[in-house]
């Protein structure tokens, strides 16, 4: 995740170039470093500079990864010529390079070509079966093509392996949810928080499954976890005093009728409810209406 | 018997300075010769072997994570997650203790491994033991130095090697002992001008070479140790007295 620094420090270099003022080449540098994705920009900057011969041997042998980022940028935007001229250029340089093997891969892709690409793939992993990124492709290739079954099952098989990877558990969590798989997306969902306590986007994604997912217990948990975030981040989310209002509302409805336990944090609610109308008075007065509504039928 | 005994300038420009200089030219040889010869060695064919290491990397660093969060998530999933790991038949931090040992003898058996081992070895004893042999050739019998600070008695054996007069203050070595301060002691030099990676450093290279054979079954069952200790104590109830107060705070 990017960090507010270097997000301030991207869009500082970002207008820079993007009017007229050097610092091209430390904008894709830092482009790269932060893997970010914009591939536009990218594209644009890219090519001036290596469409002016002077400033191309300026770089040195730094010119080659630039090729290969503005291939990768190009195929985003569907420049597929120009891709496909900064590949063959770089072929010319390292011919047996598997580097440049995967940028093919990557172009037969985006051309759409899904069996050829499958087939390039597939060879490349014969001879480095231990390469994350041509995993990840083919993963990428089957979700692409809309066979989200296939991509899970490739997924979990790369986790077999890679399993400290902890984007690719965020990614297989997504997957989980789209077809609805709710019991996966919250292990998955579990194995983030447990590599990242900290971060508030977890506990976030984590409540909400388990609150669909529904059942006294989930329902609990999923509270627990709704304030957890409300602690992470300082109560300023509004998704998670939202959740804590739902929550409190749909334990009370499926313990209607079982004697109360007792809650441990009956304030939660009615704090909850008041911040929630404190931000929405600053910040969307018109719709505080709405949200008085809408919390007042909770109650019943 | 502290007599000053006065060294002959000679001493320092015939032997400790062409000592030094040798000393650090074999050693920019040697570099240079490792590298060659990795240039000249194909990538072995050992991917099986780096695949499985890589997996042990992967484990540990999941199973560390277990055990430091483990008061985020909720104690049913802690324990289904223990004992996925520390399951007795098919956990995967689990080595039963006859593999243990196996990994290790299989790395000396293995002839590519036994090869590349012996290979760097070579490099290094080689040169070490030229360069000793050729010092204590040309520069023995003499007083070479004196060290500037005062040694006890048992030292002399040590560094006085040639010098077969008893009554000479220990603090007088042999060009012996210059030759070992100097081997110990261009390692700094050596990543000075070589840069960080040069085959000068020995003792780095022997404490590799013991750490290579045992990497993964020693930090798994150590894993699988520290996993089975933890007390699992759900924070997250806690959390919710501490939104209580952050609510508090921010509505008042």
């Amino acid at each position: 995740m990017v960090s507010k620094t270097e997000e301030t420090q991207l869009n500082r270099l970002e207008n820079q170039v993007d009017n007229g003022g050097g610092g091209a080449w430390e904008y894709l540098c830092l482009v790269r470093k932060l893997k970010v994705r914009r591939s536009e920009k990218v594209l644009k900057h890219g090519l001036s500079i290596l469409n002016d011969p002077k400033k191309r041997s300026a770089l040195g042998p730094e010119e080659w990864t630039l090729y290969e980022q503005v291939a990768i940028a190009a195929m985003d935007c569907q420049c597929l010529d120009v891709a496909k001229d900064c590949i063959k250029v770089l072929m010319k340089k390292f011919p047996e390079s598997k580097r440049v093997g995967r940028l093919n891969g990557m172009l037969l892709e985006a051309k759409g070509s899904w069996a050829e690409a499958e087939k390039a793939y597939s060879s490349l992993l014969e001879d480095s079966p231990l390469d994350q990124v041509i995993h990840k492709r083919r993963i990428s290739m089957a979700k692409a093509q809309g066979n989200i079954s296939e991509a899970i099952e490739l997924l979990n098989k790369y986790l077999e392996i890679f399993m400290a990877d902890h984007e690719a558990w965020r990614e297989l969590a997504e997957l989980h949810v789209s077809l609805q798989m709710y019991k996966q997306a919250a292990f998955c969902y579990e194995e983030l928080i447990l590599s990242q306590p900290t971060v508030p986007l977890y506990h976030l994604a984590y409540a909400d499954v388990l609150y669909t997912l529904g059942g006294l217990e989930n329902l609990q948990t999923a509270q627990k976890y709704y304030a957890s975030t409300i602690d992470l981040t300082g109560g300023k989310n509004t998704r998670a005093l939202f959740g804590i209002c739902l929550c409190t509302s749909a334990i009370a409805q499926v313990s209607k009728g079982r004697n109360k336990e007792d809650k441990e944090s009956p304030e939660l609610q009615s704090l909850a409810a008041t911040a929630l109308e404190k931000d929405y008075k600053q910040r969307a007065a018109d719709k505080l209406d709405l949200l008085t509504r809408a919390l007042r039928s909770l109650k019943n | 018997m502290a007599e000053d005994l006065v060294l002959d300038t000679a001493i320092r420009d015939w032997v400790l300075i062409p000592l030094s200089v040798v000393m650090v030219l074999i050693g920019i040889l040697r570099y240079f010769v490792s590298k060659l010869m990795r240039s000249f060695q194909t990538p072995d064919p050992k991917i099986v072997k780096e695949g499985h290491f890589l997996f042990c990397r992967q484990v540990i660093v999941r199973a560390r994570n277990l055990r430091a969060a483990a008061n985020f998530i909720t104690p049913k999933s802690f324990r289904s997650r223990r004992v996925y790991f520390s399951n007795e038949e098919n956990g995967l931090l689990f080595v039963p203790k006859g593999q243990a040992q196996n990994l290790q003898a299989q790395m000396f058996s293995d002839p590519n491994m036994a090869m590349d081992m012996m290979k760097k070895n070579l490099s290094m004893i080689i040169p070490q033991t030229l360069t000793f042999a050729w010092v204590n050739f040309f520069f023995s019998g003499f007083v070479a130095a004196k060290i500037p600070f005062p040694l006890t008695q048992r030292f002399r054996s040590m560094l006085q090697n040639g010098i077969d007069l008893s009554t000479v203050d220990v603090s007088y070595v042999s060009s012996r002992s210059w030759y070992f301060l100097n081997l110990f002691g261009l390692r700094g030099l050596f990543s000075l001008i070589l840069g960080e990676e040069n085959a000068t450093d020995d003792t780095q290279r022997m404490m590799q070479m013991s750490g290579f054979g045992f990497d993964p079954s020693k930090s798994l069952s150590a894993e699988k140790d520290g996993l089975d200790i933890v007390q699992h104590e759900w924070a997250l109830p806690k959390f919710e007295h501490r939104a209580e107060a952050v609510l508090k705070k921010l509505v008042s």
